[in-house]
């Protein structure tokens, strides 16, 4: 075939011209900015209280993108994110307590078995689809819950190396990243920040145009000449390895884990934290899991509401800003911006 | 030239029914043929079992001389055969011209694109089929006719040698069909082999110099579109729906 070639100069053929379109735009500026500003947080409050309350603000939004980028580009809704989650977070903790390998050694670990997990995952699931595959995700992490828990497992595995794994302690008494607060909460937001960096990039990439197109129509991407099977399984091991990354920081910033983790209110909350953020954008996320993590402490002695509470929030939320908050608080902020700017 | 599709007894049984049966037919290279049929005729079911969205029942489809029956749809497309669907599919919430650019980065469309670029060489098949100045919208706005331009664009990309098009004119204006049979026409000259379906023979008629025929999922005759809308059978097939959607 011949067609004759039309270039099209707006591309951006190269790296640097590829960052210096992104930073003229307003979303990239704002991002900066707040970039910037978490960076300078703890030269507000060095308080461990208040920094711990960032880190863990951070760690839900690795988790909750993780789960964003599946649902939000592939198309692929789990309700099963915690599996990773756990899987990594369990890892993590037995290598620091048992092996003492340094934290991210055992965080990188973590989550390379949360993407072999993916993958795991990822080949059921290509033939399950919408609800089924909610479904399938979600029994998946009820199974992971109840292995975890059992006894007999624990005592198992407590004869033949000595150690704790299985049982509803789980592996507990974890070092964290650093007993200094501000060390750990800068090595977290280098980590998130790379994280966010690297999924939005994949969205923005070739493979992220095929992510795409699955979510849009399978069945089309296929009669495009796409191995649709390998795409979905990669996405799955994708999002595997972001919410392991998640996982492993979570079990060190919680001294440890247990079964507690592969419950479905894990998968719960990264959903009600992209929903919150809006779906599709990964940096959503961010926004989302500020108010999480926030609105979780303040409601901290009504832990048994707190569920109920953002359920509540989540269903507003479905009803009334169905695109979540990153987009229109973009909006209004421009709107100020150009004000302030005088235009 | 050589047979670049050949077609032997192929069948496809829904539960109960027979949408294909015992089908046999063959393409030429460089050919341009039509396939005709009353609605239900099993047209679409052809094409899904050559494009391998369906498995056939028992019967063999081969492109190129070599046995494609049973590969997946993608195996399909990167041999070289690229297929249109009559119900327009898109990528609703992509641009244009990343709808083309997905099967420019298919393994085959790739070897072709990646010495132009991706996004230029997609853009280049969107000023082909003419909605290059459309290629940073999406789809959900476009009108029908746009959509089915986009149908055939997004085929290209994929760098077919055998494109399928099922029903291209379906719900288009006279205008739009104008502008459809041209690109059809240019593709073909470009060296694109095309095999087309159709239910109104008319639009047909004047486009493709041979047209096989088939009812109720059974082959009854080819031959040059005049002919054809003679023979007895079809003549009887169409009267059903009105004799005046003959030529
Ligand atoms: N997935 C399916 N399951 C059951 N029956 C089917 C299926 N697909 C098609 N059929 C039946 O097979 C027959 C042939 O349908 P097909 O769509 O192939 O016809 P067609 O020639 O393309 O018709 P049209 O001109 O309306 O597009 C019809 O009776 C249809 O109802
Ligand atoms: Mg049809």
């Amino acid at each position: 075939m011949r067609i004759i070639i039309k270039k099209i100069a707006e591309f951006p053929s190269n790296f640097q011209s590829y960052f210096r379109d992104w930073i003229s735009t307003f979303r990239a500026k704002v991002t900066v900015i707040c970039l910037i500003g978490l960076s300078l947080v703890p030269l507000l409050t060095q308080n461990p209280y208040f920094l711990g309350i960032f880190t863990t603000f951070m760690i839900f939004t690795i988790f909750a993108a993780s789960w964003d980028f599946l649902a939000g580009f592939v198309g692929q809704v789990s309700f099963g994110q915690a599996v990773f989650l756990g899987v990594s977070g369990y890892v993590t903790a037995y290598l620091i307590r048992y092996l003492s390998f340094p934290w991210w050694l055992s965080l990188v670990i973590g989550s390379i078995i949360a993407v072999i997990f993916g993958l795991i995952i990822g080949i059921p699931a290509l033939r399950l689809k919408g609800p089924y595959l909610a479904l399938g995700t979600l029994a998946m992490s009820l199974i992971m819950y109840q292995v975890f828990l059992m006894g007999s497992l624990a005592t198992m595995w407590e004869n033949a190396f000595g150690t704790n794994l299985f049982g509803a302690e789980g592996v507990s008494q974890i070092t964290p990243i650093s007993s200094d607060t501000v060390v750990e909460y800068f090595a977290t937001f280098l980590i998130m920040s790379v994280s966010l960096l690297i999924l939005t990039h994949i969205t923005k990439s070739n493979v992220g145009t095929i992510f795409k197109a699955i979510r849009d129509d399978e069945t089309g991407t296929s009669a495009s000449g796409i191995n649709t099977t390998k795409y979905k399984i990669l996405a799955f091991m994708i999002s595997g390895l972001f919410a392991g990354v998640a996982g492993g920081l979570f079990a060190m910033r919680f001294r440890g884990v247990n079964p507690g983790v592969f419950q479905p209110l894990y998968s719960f909350y990264a959903i009600i934290i992209a929903a919150m953020g809006g779906l599709a954008t990964i940096s959503g996320s961010a926004i989302g899991a500020l108010i999480f993590v926030f609105l979780g402490e303040i409601l901290r002695d009504t832990q048994d509401l707190s569920l109920l509470i953002f359920s509540i929030i989540l269903i507003l939320f479905i009803r009334f800003a169905e695109h979540g908050l990153l987009k229109p608080t973009l909006e209004r902020i421009q709107e100020l911006w150009d004000i302030v700017l005088g235009r | 030239m050589g047979v670049i599709l050949e077609v032997k007894n192929l069948t496809k049984k829904f539960s109960g029914l027979t949408a294909v049966n015992d089908f046999s037919f063959e393409v030429r290279r460089g050919e341009f043929t039509g396939l005709i049929g009353p609605n239900g005729a099993g047209k679409t079911t052809l094409f899904n079992l050559i494009s391998g969205h369906e498995k056939p029942s028992s019967g063999t489809i081969r492109f190129d001389g070599r046995d494609i029956t049973g590969m997946k749809p993608h195996q399909i497309v990167n041999l070289g055969i690229a297929r249109t669907f009559q119900l327009v599919r898109s990528f609703r919430f992509m641009t244009l011209l990343d709808n083309i650019a997905v099967s420019c980065l298919s393994p085959r469309g790739k070897k072709v694109a990646k010495e132009y670029g991706i996004d230029e060489y997609a853009s280049s098949i969107l000023a082909a089929v003419g909605l290059v100045d459309k290629a940073r919208i999406p789809p959900i706005i476009l009108p029908h006719g746009d959509l089915r331009k986009l149908q055939i664009g997004k085929a290209l990309g994929t760098n077919p040698q055998l494109l399928l098009l099922d029903e291209p004119f379906s719900g288009l204006s006279h205008e739009e069909q104008k502008g459809i049979t041209d690109l059809i026409i240019k593709l073909h000259d470009d060296g694109v082999t095309v095999f087309m379906t159709g239910h109104v023979l008319r639009e047909l008629m004047h486009l493709v110099p041979r047209v096989v025929a088939m009812h109720q999922g059974k082959y009854i005759t080819e031959g040059p579109p005049q002919e054809v809308a003679n023979n007895k059978i079809v003549l009887e097939a169409y009267l059903g729906k009105g004799s005046e959607q003959l030529a």
